[in-house]
């Protein structure tokens, strides 16, 4: 019975040398095909954590309980139902009894080398020191340790999550912080969840940061934002900061020219990715020629467009939030500006390049962790899926599939914890943990509970059109540990912003 | 003596002054203080929420249904306490005069605001529908100010503003080494409610709160038999910026933190509707309403319902259409002529 | 820089935000100003608007301009429907009336997202851009320009030299002697509010090219839209509502050109509550008795 489960699983085939020769044949190019230890090693430890499972609930402990807030009504259900229909897939996902390819990296971690010889190497006992009789030949093979596999959807082994049926307890926050806050209590204190997954705008996780730590409930943060929560609890799967901004502003310097003037929202998102662009800028020669920063509830952009004319730059850094703020591109556009611009939170979050009629965004580049239009074959297959199953949904955002990718996550570090005990996981989520997430690889680094991700550089052409003029496959959170942070040996519940770090002082 | 404190406290400003009407309130004040022992913490946390915005109604009872003021923006002044609470007593962790010193400063904060801003609407005559606007505006620009207040310019002490995040770590009150959280911050908002509605009745039944319901009624004769309205409008608007702080307090109390969008034209709308859809004309109606609005809501909202706004819209509008004087007032009033009715048939 | 461009650019900048703010009131200048309901729908009825002219112009193939007067008719049908079944019972009742149309626009905000979903695909805004000396002008916004001036006109005209125009003023002035003066003031009444409902669907068709359309943007135009109302003050809505967008636009634009918007905002709310406190009646009460003493003196 186990040995059928686990010979239906590919992962297990890896470890296969012969079935996976052919893997690592020379005709697969260095960035693309070339599997490595990421693999190997979720192969090898597939079997520890998937023993003794049978295909059918099992009745004991009762349903794994994953409590999802995100907001279905108010101003901001354009992202939340987004968000929601993203774990509604992967709870039928994982029911389903299918998982994301990934397990522990082990040592090394994403982008480290990894070597193959062709046979086992034999060890013998020459004289009195162990010595290797024959290496095994030449290697045959060395390069980035990715996966860029069709199928990244493949049987867990498992049904539900260590055989209980996976429930999803999905209330509607309301775009509303106290409602956040009390749902957030309901799901901790009695519906009594095994996971949390919830956030979208910062004030929301502010709101209710406070009351996971109080009960040390196992959160996961999904949201693209400004970075630096070091929390225990706190688990974030969205890229932040140094892996959007600084690949985008070293680019757009590079390509259109070091004079660059932002325009962000004036609050904590929009200031302190600002404030990174301000101390990184000059550092790949840029220099920011005018800053101006936009309450939330301006919709009218006349005076801010006459001041980036005013100021002449090479191009401009948008970071405009919200559906009023993004009046900003037509207007713009309206008015004749044809500058370069750049983002890190336009697009691939409320698809302005869908919304707007072309060219508005013309020539604006964006970095995003994730944006529907990613052509690889594993993207297409994810899109796929999300249609059936929701088949009116107008697009597919950043958020939703890390909301996606999260859940099956979470699904993966129980398996590895063996229980649903909350301690137990958040170690199972500091192991070192990879997935192949539709995106591409991410990895939770485990000293700052954030997530590596494979970052493009995409952007749209005067008809609207995506393309991807650069890709970073693995971009690490580093910000936090540069500060000093390890959450495995050091227990913190704060956030830090850039004027903590000297880096920042201007 | 006491038959004088008896009259202020069940005289005829707020709906209830039978015999039955004071049996039937002393059983439900029982009933809310036995409420926790049935339920789990998190039921009496959640409970303890709807008590908190009890205040912040009344206080809009008092202004708008007794003074015939309408503030728009008395969440600014929730906003103030909550926020002033929270630099002094974050400024002070671990000195229990520091919470004392936050609820304190919490109080003289919004006190002072709100007296400054009265005494600019109210010595200067301003029109009575342009104050709503007037407080709309302010509040406005308060959640806008401090929507920008992210980073470390904005640091007061040790406590960062934190924008439109919020500010974080909000230190609850404690007395010695006891935290009111969970139960006893039940007890807490119960005991504060209650306080608050017993003072602000005997206050509308002494002769201040009476000439208050005069000005509602005729503020130009009033002034004519010698009363100074603008004083007495002022002092009405500060008491119901006061009761708004003390909601305000208990809030930061309750999540230990507070955003800007507290403040919010959202929020500002929330104590309007509350006080419309009981009876602004009572204070007990205003308290019934506002625990009911709030608890359908969440309910809602904890279903995932996505038409939660839809069934709250309708009810408003069919609440107005059919219950103009709002809904717990004139069914009172329908049970009133009930029993009338039928004791004036029983002495017949 | 020449500073001949620059100063172009501020009238430029200056005008549409002028257009912005009149736009954003233009029908709550009707149900505010005129008929003292405190409308608080007024955004949903905008919003309504936009989606009206989405749907023409991007379902229906019909050009922006038909699409836009379609919208007009479509939210003043609507308007008139929601004052025989609702809002009529509400006059005189200003504070309940703030809360039926509060009730109101959550109906129609949320409704709108379930029915419609999240965004409706935008409008492209019609016609091209003049530059002049590094700065340029988009030329819809200077149409808007000239439409606000020719509704401030044809407004002007219908309340003043129309015999609907005489009967709404004499009903909103007084109903009860209007009435016995044989005013149908119902109909009066049914048809100001539609009236006002179809103007502030007009002005969201016009607003929608340069904004996104969602089932919430209606609440961008709140505050701006109330502000300039009640700035405006009700002795004569519409002289008061050009002059308060005037005012509150050459306010905001200097100071959003050198300090940036959020000093731009701020200074437009602290504008609006000292001129209101200066002046409670509005600016249209300070021009009244301006008008009225230069006409004393002219009569002497």
């Amino acid at each position: 019975m186990n040995n059928d489960n686990q010979s239906d699983q590919p992962e297990t085939d890896i470890t296969d040398g012969k079935s996976s020769k052919e893997n690592f044949g020379p005709k697969i190019t260095r960035r693309s095909f070339l599997q490595g230890s990421a693999a190997v090693s979720a192969g090898i430890a597939a079997p520890i954590y998937l023993a003794g499972v049978s295909k059918s609930f099992a009745a004991k402990g009762g349903a794994v309980k994953i409590g999802h807030i995100e907001d279905l009504s108010g101003n901001l259900a354009v992202y939340g139902v987004q968000k929601d229909h993203g774990a509604q897939l992967a709870v039928k996902e994982i029911n389903a009894g299918k998982t994301l390819k990934g397990g522990p990296v082990g040592s090394g971690g994403l982008g480290s080398l990894s070597n193959y010889a062709a046979n086992p190497p034999i060890m013998g006992n020459g004289d009195k020191d162990l010595k290797f009789v024959n290496d095994g030949g030449e290697l045959t093979e060395s390069g980035m340790a990715f996966v860029e596999d069709k199928d990244v959807l493949v049987d867990s082994g498992d049904s539900g999550i260590l055989g209980r049926e996976v429930e999803l307890i999905h209330p509607d926050g309301q775009s509303n912080n106290n409602i956040w806050q009390q749902l957030t209590r309901k799901l901790i204190q009695e519906d009594k969840v095994d996971c949390l997954v919830a956030g979208f705008t910062s004030a929301e996780r502010e709101a209710i940061r406070p009351i996971v730590d109080q009960f040390k409930q196992l959160y996961i943060y999904t949201n693209q934002y400004e970075g630096g929560v070091a929390d225990s609890n706190t688990f974030c799967t969205g890229a932040i900061c140094e892996q959007q901004v600084i690949p985008v502003v070293d680019y757009m310097i590079q390509k259109f020219g070091p004079r660059v003037y932002t325009i962000a929202a004036d609050y904590n998102f929009g200031q302190l990715t600002a404030a990174w662009t301000r101390a990184f800028a000059p550092q790949v020669g840029g220099e920011i020629i005018g800053e101006e920063f936009v309450p939330l509830s301006v919709s009218d952009f006349t005076t801010s467009i006459a001041k980036v004319q005013a100021a002449k730059p090479d191009w401009v850094f948008t970071l405009l939030v919200g559906s009023n703020q993004s009046n900003y591109y037509p207007q713009a556009a309206a008015t004749g500006l044809e500058y370069p611009m750049a983002s890190t939170v336009n697009m691939a979050q409320g698809y302005e390049h869908r919304r707007f009629k072309p060219p508005s965004l013309n020539r604006m580049y964006n970095c995003v962790n994730y944006i529907e239009e990613i052509p690889t074959a594993r993207n297409r297959a994810f899109v796929k899926r999300w249609y059936e199953m929701f088949p009116k949904d107008p697009y597919i955002g950043q958020m939703a599939q890390n909301t996606y990718f999260s859940v099956h996550m979470y699904a993966k570090a129980v398996r590895i914890a063996g229980t649903t005990d909350q301690e137990e996981v958040k170690r199972a989520f500091e192991s070192g943990l990879h997935l192949e997430a539709p995106e591409g690889t991410v990895f939770m680094e485990p000293s700052t509970h954030h997530c590596s991700h494979y970052i493009r550089l995409a952007t749209a052409d005067a008809d609207h059109n995506v393309s991807f003029v650069r890709e970073w496959p693995s971009i690490q959170p580093w910000w936090l540990q540069r500060l000093g942070v390890n959450l495995v040996r050091n227990k913190e519940y704060k956030q830090y912003i850039p004027d903590e770090d000297p880096f920042f002082k201007s | 003596m006491n038959s004088k404190i008896l009259h202020l406290i069940g005289g005829g400003a707020d709906i209830g002054t039978s015999r039955t009407f004071w049996i039937g309130f002393i059983i439900v004040v029982i009933l809310f203080a036995l409420y926790p022992i049935q339920v789990s913490e998190f039921r009496a946390s959640n409970a303890a929420y709807y008590l908190l915005n009890i205040p912040l109604g009344l206080g809009m009872a008092l202004l708008w249904g007794y003074c015939g003021v309408l503030s728009f923006g008395h969440v600014a002044y929730f906003g103030i306490a909550g926020y002033t609470y929270g630099i002094i007593a974050g400024n002070m962790v671990g000195n229990s005069f520091g919470l004392i010193a936050g609820v304190i400063g919490g109080l003289l904060a919004s006190t002072l605001v709100a007296g400054v801003f009265a005494y600019f609407v109210f010595y200067a005559r301003v029109r009575e529908w342009i104050i709503p606007i007037l407080t709309l505006v302010l509040t406005i620009l308060l959640e806008t100010f401090l929507g920008q207040t992210a980073g470390y310019q904005w640091r007061v002490g040790s406590v960062l503003l934190g924008g439109y995040n919020g500010m974080t770590g909000i230190p609850s009150i404690q007395i010695g080494s006891f935290v009111f959280m969970g139960y006893s911050f039940y007890y807490l908002c119960l005991i504060i409610v209650l306080v608050c509605y017993v003072a602000l009745r005997m206050l509308l039944n002494s002769n201040f709160g009476q000439v208050v319901i005069a000005i509602r009624e005729d503020p130009l004769r009033t002034e004519m038999f010698g009363y100074d309205i603008r004083a007495r409008k002022w002092l009405v608007f500060v008491l119901s910026a006061v009761l708004a702080s003390i909601s305000g307090l208990l809030y930061v109390q309750w999540g230990n933190y507070i955003t800007p969008s507290q403040v919010g034209l959202l929020s500002a709308a929330l104590p309007v509707i509350w006080a419309s859809v009981g009876g602004r004309s009572s204070l007990l109606a205003v308290i019934i309403a506002t625990l009911i609005l709030n608890w359908v809501n969440f309910t809602l909202s904890a279903q995932g319902n996505q038409y939660a706004m839809v069934i709250i819209g309708t009810a408003l509008v069919i609440t107005m259409l059919f219950f103009p004087r709002g809904i717990v007032v004139m069914t009172a009033e329908w049970i009133g002529k009930f029993t009338n009715r039928s004791n004036n048939e029983a002495t017949h | 820089m020449e500073i001949d461009a620059l100063a172009l650019s501020l009238t430029y900048q200056f005008g549409t935000n002028a257009a912005f703010l009149f736009l954003s009131a233009l029908g709550l200048i009707v149900i505010l100003g005129m008929m003292n309901i405190i409308n608080l729908a007024h955004g949903e009825l905008m919003m309504m608007g936009a989606y009206a002219a989405t749907i023409a112009n991007n379902q229906f193939g019909l050009p922006f301009p038909l699409a836009v007067i379609v919208s007009f008719f479509a939210v003043a049908i609507f308007g008139a429907i929601l004052e025989l079944l609702i809002v009529r019972r509400f006059y005189g009742r200003e504070l309940s009336a703030l809360v039926v149309t509060w009730g109101i626009s959550l109906i129609l905000g949320q409704g709108t997202f379930l029915v419609f979903g999240p965004f409706m695909p935008a409008i492209k805004i019609p016609g091209g851009s003049y530059s002049y000396g590094g700065f340029s002008f988009s030329e819809y916004w200077l149409v808007l320009i000239g439409i606000s001036i020719s509704l401030v006109i044809g407004l002007y005209w219908l309340y003043r030299y129309t015999s609907y125009g005489l009967q709404a003023r004499a009903t909103m002035q007084n109903a009860e002697i209007a009435k016995a003066l044989g005013v149908p003031t119902n109909r009066v009444y049914t048809l100001t509010f539609s009236l006002g409902a179809g103007l502030a669907g007009l002005s969201g068709a016009l607003l929608a090219p340069t904004s996104t359309i969602a089932p919430f943007m209606g609440q961008q135009f709140v505050a701006p839209a109330f502000i300039t109302v009640v700035v405006g003050g009700a002795t004569n809505v519409i002289s008061g509502a050009v002059g308060s967008s005037v005012l509150l636009s050459a306010i905001k634009t200097p100071i959003g050109m050198a300090y940036g918007a959020f000093l731009g905002t701020v200074a437009l709310l602290v504008a609006a509550l000292v001129i209101i406190r200066i002046m409670p009646d509005g600016i249209s009460a300070t021009l009244q008795k301006i008008m009225d003493r230069r006409r004393a003196r002219h009569t002497l």
